[in-house]
């Protein structure tokens, strides 16, 4: 079961004064680093807190990689297209350096989707667990795993968006969610 | 938690924004430096740079006609390379100068889109030209002079 039958609204963003957030984003396009520099302040606990997440809570790695999310923004910032929320923009940008650095990490080789299937065991996650040993049994996932429960049970993304940015099958996706999920209630202490 | 609905609402209490435990700001700033965000190369941009090429290159062509009758002080054999052209050698006639300084913009912002778009050789290609028609400028205007 992927949630599909399920209507979760994605994450909320915080309120975004259109005004005033697209002011400072024209500004900042046109070059004020001071405007550039309020925008940070604004986002970066988002994209920062995101990024952790998909870094197993390895805070030196986030913080470096939400620098380079930043100094990205900056350099594309000529791109960024006003329709959509500045910050959805920015959020999707952090987003997707984390990605490409687990990409190019290579920490894990491509594994048969029938053998994710069979080594995930159930489809209905595991009894409640403290917020902490939840934190730290995602940490411990397997990097494509964890980055595709992250993305779709944390971030709301669906699973075509993290195929896309994965560079997999939407099965795949489907099949790295259940075996992030029968590995973080076997971690939990449920049954496997 | 028994059901999927219980599970992803408490997955979603994981989200959320986190504040880093140091500011990041100072390190950001010092790579952004002041420069402005790049602006994006957009393809009218390209093709006026390269009309503008083409332009100055008949301009440069016309004038090499006018005075090919003057004796050469630079040679002609080919011994600049186009990554060797100085830049800052202006030629000495206002025409030739202000055309001069059209190519070396022109140049810039090629280089400026080749660093977004490393894979597009075609802007290769058109510095090169433009190179090229700047060196020829400097060659006419020294035969001129």
């Amino acid at each position: 079961m992927d949630g599909a039958v399920l209507s979760l609204q994605p994450p909320v963003v915080e309120a975004e004064a259109p005004g005033a957030a697209s002011a400072l984003v024209r500004r900042a396009v046109a070059g004020d680093v001071a405007a550039f520099e309020q925008l940070y302040r604004e986002h970066v606990g988002r994209v920062y807190g995101s990024i952790l997440r998909l870094v197993a809570m390895d805070r030196a790695r986030a913080e470096e990689l939400t620098q380079e999310a930043f100094v990205r923004a900056w350099q594309k910032l000529s791109s960024f297209r006003h329709e959509s929320a500045f910050s959805t923009w920015l959020h999707r940008l952090g987003v997707n350096v984390a990605l490409m650095d687990l990409r190019g990490r290579r920490e894990e080789e491509n594994v048969d989707d029938a053998a994710l299937e069979s080594a995930a065991g159930g489809e209905i996650p595991f009894c409640a667990a403290e917020r902490g040993d939840l934190e730290r049994a995602v940490a411990e996932l397997p990097p494509r795993a964890r980055a595709v429960l992250v993305l779709h049970d944390v971030e709301g993304w669906k699973h075509d968006e993290i195929s896309a940015e994965l560079g997999m099958a939407v099965g795949s996706s489907k099949a790295q969610l259940h075996r992030a999920r029968g590995l973080l209630r076997r971690a939990l202490g449920g049954e496997a | 938690m028994n059901t999927e609905f219980e599970w992803r609402s408490e997955m979603r209490k994981l989200g959320g924004a986190v504040e880093p435990a140091r500011d990041l700001w100072p390190a950001i700033h010092a790579r952004i430096g002041t420069a402005p965000a790049r602006r994006r190369w957009t393809r009218p941009g390209l093709a006026l740079a390269a009309t503008l090429l083409v332009g100055l290159g008949a301009v440069a062509f016309a004038w090499r006609v006018q005075s090919s009758h003057v004796k050469k002080s630079v040679p002609d054999d080919g011994a600049f390379a186009v990554e060797a052209a100085p830049e800052n050698l202006v030629p000495d006639h206002p025409v030739l100068a202000a055309a001069a300084q059209d190519l070396d913009d022109a140049s810039t912002q090629l280089q400026q889109a080749l660093e977004q778009r490393p894979e597009a050789v075609f802007l290769v290609g058109l510095i090169n030209r433009t190179n090229s028609q700047r060196l020829r400028l400097l060659r006419q205007s020294a035969n001129a002079g």
